[in-house]
């Protein structure tokens, strides 16, 4: 991988706890000698967390979908007729 | 001769067969939930004044947050899965009843908004929305990064799906779209530094 992308690699290590992570003291050492790697950690962190939203937000999309259906087949049709005769 | 030992494992907590079986066929699980709850749901909903709509708008809410909590593993069940469900829709129709006597006018809205309070953010929430960006670096990235970061797939899987040749390809290819989306994070956060 380029340079740029083991860059990203390194720091989701670290984000996402990964067994291949540093011990916290190598990576503190590695935040003293490289300025820029705790700004990038801490931008990478809230990209994750856009993504995160992102996906619930896409699941929910989802989810509705699923559920208008699932409730039209058990409720809707002849079901519905049937409940206006026999309220539950 | 001594008497055979025989171990019984205990049984699965029930948080987590559930959250197998919404794993294993969400459809089938979701509509088993539905049918033991909803009943019960329509009923509460309709004797304090709502409509059939509503008690439909609150239960699907209530049955959204409850799969995010199973599935993302937050679930404690101390009752059966569908009192826990109609707890939830019954905490979320009571909060609509008070809202609606602020505001007698509206109705449940359709967006999903009204459903943040349910799920306390982990995170504090970013400088700016990286939700706005998610799209920019075209639809395969978008879900090449959404599987892998929020719906947890192993790489191996997405290289199936989105057709890579390896896991490593499909790494390679989920760095490079996360690369796309900071450089597009960037870009619009220097703009919106410029224009200030």
């Amino acid at each position: 991988m380029r340079p740029a992308l083991e860059r990203l690699h390194l720091i989701e290590q670290q984000l996402l706890n990964d067994p291949a992570a540093l011990p916290a003291a190598d990576w503190h050492l590695r935040q003293l000698l490289d300025s820029e790697l705790a700004t990038d950690t801490a931008a990478q962190q809230q990209l994750y967390h856009g993504l995160r939203r992102a996906g619930r937000q896409q699941l929910r999309h989802e989810l509705r979908h699923e559920l208008r259906q699932i409730h039209a087949r058990l409720y809707g049709g002849h079901w519905a007729w049937l409940r206006r005769l026999w309220p539950m | 001769m001594p008497a055979p030992i025989t171990i019984s494992l205990p049984p699965a907590p029930p948080a987590h067969a559930l959250r197998q079986a919404l794993l294993a066929d969400r459809e089938r699980a979701l509509t088993r939930l539905y049918r033991q709850a909803f009943p019960a749901v329509r009923r509460l909903v309709q004797r304090q004044g709502g409509s059939a709509h509503d008690a439909q708008d609150v239960f699907q809410d209530a049955l959204v947050v409850f799969y995010e909590q199973a599935v993302g593993g937050a679930l404690v069940l101390t009752a059966s899965a569908s009192t826990y469900l109609v707890g939830i829709a019954r905490h979320r129709w009571q909060h609509e009843l008070r809202r609606r006597a602020r505001l007698p006018a509206e109705t449940l809205p359709d967006d999903d908004a009204h459903l943040a309070a349910e799920e306390p953010e982990a995170a504090p929430e970013p400088a700016f929305a990286v939700l706005d960006y998610v799209e920019r670096p075209g639809a395969k990235c978008k879900e090449v990064l959404l599987s892998f970061y929020y719906f947890q797939q192993p790489l191996a899987q997405i290289a199936v799906a989105h057709g890579y040749r390896s896991v490593r390809s499909a790494t390679v290819q989920k760095f490079k779209c996360l690369e796309r989306l900071r450089a597009s994070v960037r870009a619009a956060f220097r703009a919106e530094t410029i224009e200030y």
